[in-house]
């Protein structure tokens, strides 16, 4: 799952949001990793499987195929278009497969243009609905949001502790969760297991202490070089960080630096991890 | 799937821009982005929407005693060791000497992919998390 392949599309950006209104920008899907399963009967129902909302002067190149081998088309109106591909009512979302299908596809587009990504399972009933009902009714509203992210993507930055080094911060300060290591020592489980809790409550509520100081230092070291800033809830015990960050792409060198001075900083305590470009999943914000 | 550290040398490795695992993916297209039913009132077509388990973190009894058992293994300079212990802590040693540097991305990247295959098996269950209602109602 590298990122660096990004599809190659024709035409470049164009520069700034008045350019956005020339037509002629293409945008290239690669094939996503969900098998063809085009090729059955026509008599099945059939549905329309909506990704992102994009600017109308977009072309996309029908090579790549989205949710369950769906195949990738625009529905204009006015000045957006509509990401979409037919889909089969019978067969159940969610497999692994639709949801790499269904954020690769947003991620390669977001590389070319401005989007504002669905939630993974948005289906109408067919593509008239989703010019009439979707576009429509907030045309003007999605136009701005768009032109918001132009020339933005999303990156998210998780952090995980260091297991052995994490552990050694919280002994060190927190002497009863010391003297409870002692206690176990050598003991069974079932022999120590009052002390066991406590021993793991009280690292557990340092770890969240921690994690609360290092998230703010994080995003407060970040935050001069973004957009903005989504703190996120953590995904695992250990995570040190988890946060989503807005930034525009010519500061992006400079957010990284600022990311590896954090890195080189935390090399001992603890690892990062930079995933983006991406759609700005965490930017969009439903209203209503 | 990027590791920000000093090498050796002391360098900060660059951050080169990629993608995530199902993990990430999941952890993003869930609940981030918008909620079509929010501009959608009549042509919204229920499906059927496979359970996929989110990661939470929820503190348990099994994360306590986990930690405990990680605590309770750490290797303390200052702890006087039986031989046992000597020996482990030379596997231990053995094994962090190969995760240092680059490596460790790799194997961490190698963990992700194998708790995305986990998921992956979990997600393949046909078990309808929410079936929402068609409202085709013209």
């Amino acid at each position: 799952m590298t990122g660096s392949t990004r599809a190659s599309a024709p035409a470049g950006r164009a520069g700034g949001k008045s350019g956005a209104k020339t037509a002629g920008r293409r945008v290239q899907t690669r094939r996503a990793g969900a098998p063809d399963r085009s090729a059955t009967p026509a008599a099945q129902a059939t549905a329309c499987y909506v990704y992102g909302v994009l600017p109308g002067d977009v072309e996309v190149t029908p090579e790549g195929s989205g949710v369950a081998g769906g195949e990738i088309r625009l529905v204009r109106h006015g000045e957006l278009a509509a990401l979409v591909s037919e889909l089969r009512l019978s067969r159940p979302l969610g497999r692994p497969d639709d949801l790499i299908a269904h954020q690769r596809l947003l991620d390669d587009v977001a590389a070319e243009v401005p989007v504002l990504p669905m939630r993974f399972g948005a289906v109408l009933d067919g593509t008239e609905s989703v010019a009439r009902e979707l576009l429509a009714p907030h045309h003007d509203e999605f136009r701005a949001a768009l032109d918001d992210l132009e020339g933005r993507a999303q990156f998210v930055v998780k952090a995980r502790y260091r297991e052995d080094a994490v552990l050694r911060e919280v002994l060190a300060e927190h002497p009863e969760a010391a003297r409870l290591r002692e206690q176990i020592r050598g003991l069974p489980e079932d022999a120590s297991w009052d002390a066991r809790i406590r021993l793991g409550e009280i690292i557990n509520q340092a770890i969240e202490a921690k994690r609360d100081a290092d998230t703010r230092a994080l995003a407060e070291g970040l935050a001069p070089h973004a957009v903005a800033v989504v703190i996120r809830e953590p995904t695992h015990e250990e995570d040190a960080a988890h946060l989503a960050i807005l930034v525009d792409d010519e500061r992006r060198q400079e957010f990284e630096e600022a990311l590896e001075d954090f890195g080189r900083d935390w090399a001992e305590r603890i690892t990062l991890r930079l995933i983006g470009p991406q759609a700005p999943y965490d930017f969009v914000v439903t209203g209503r | 799937m990027t590791i920000v550290q000093p090498s050796a040398g002391g360098a900060a490795g660059r951050p080169s821009s990629s993608g995530g695992g199902l993990a990430d993916v999941i952890d993003t297209i869930l609940d981030k982005g918008l909620v079509i039913d929010a501009y959608v009132s009549v042509s919204l077509v229920g499906i059927e929407l496979l359970t996929i388990n989110a990661r939470v973190v929820v503190a348990s009894v099994d994360t306590y005693l986990r930690f405990a058992q990680a605590v309770n293994r750490l290797d303390l300079s200052e702890q006087q060791k039986g031989l046992p212990e000597v020996m482990q802590d030379m596997t231990q040693g053995v094994a962090k000497g190969k995760t240092k540097g680059v490596a460790q991305g790799a194997l961490e990247a190698a963990g992700d992919k194998l708790r995305e295959f986990a998921a992956g098996e979990e997600d393949e269950e046909p078990v309808p998390r929410r079936r929402r209602r068609s409202r085709e109602e013209y």
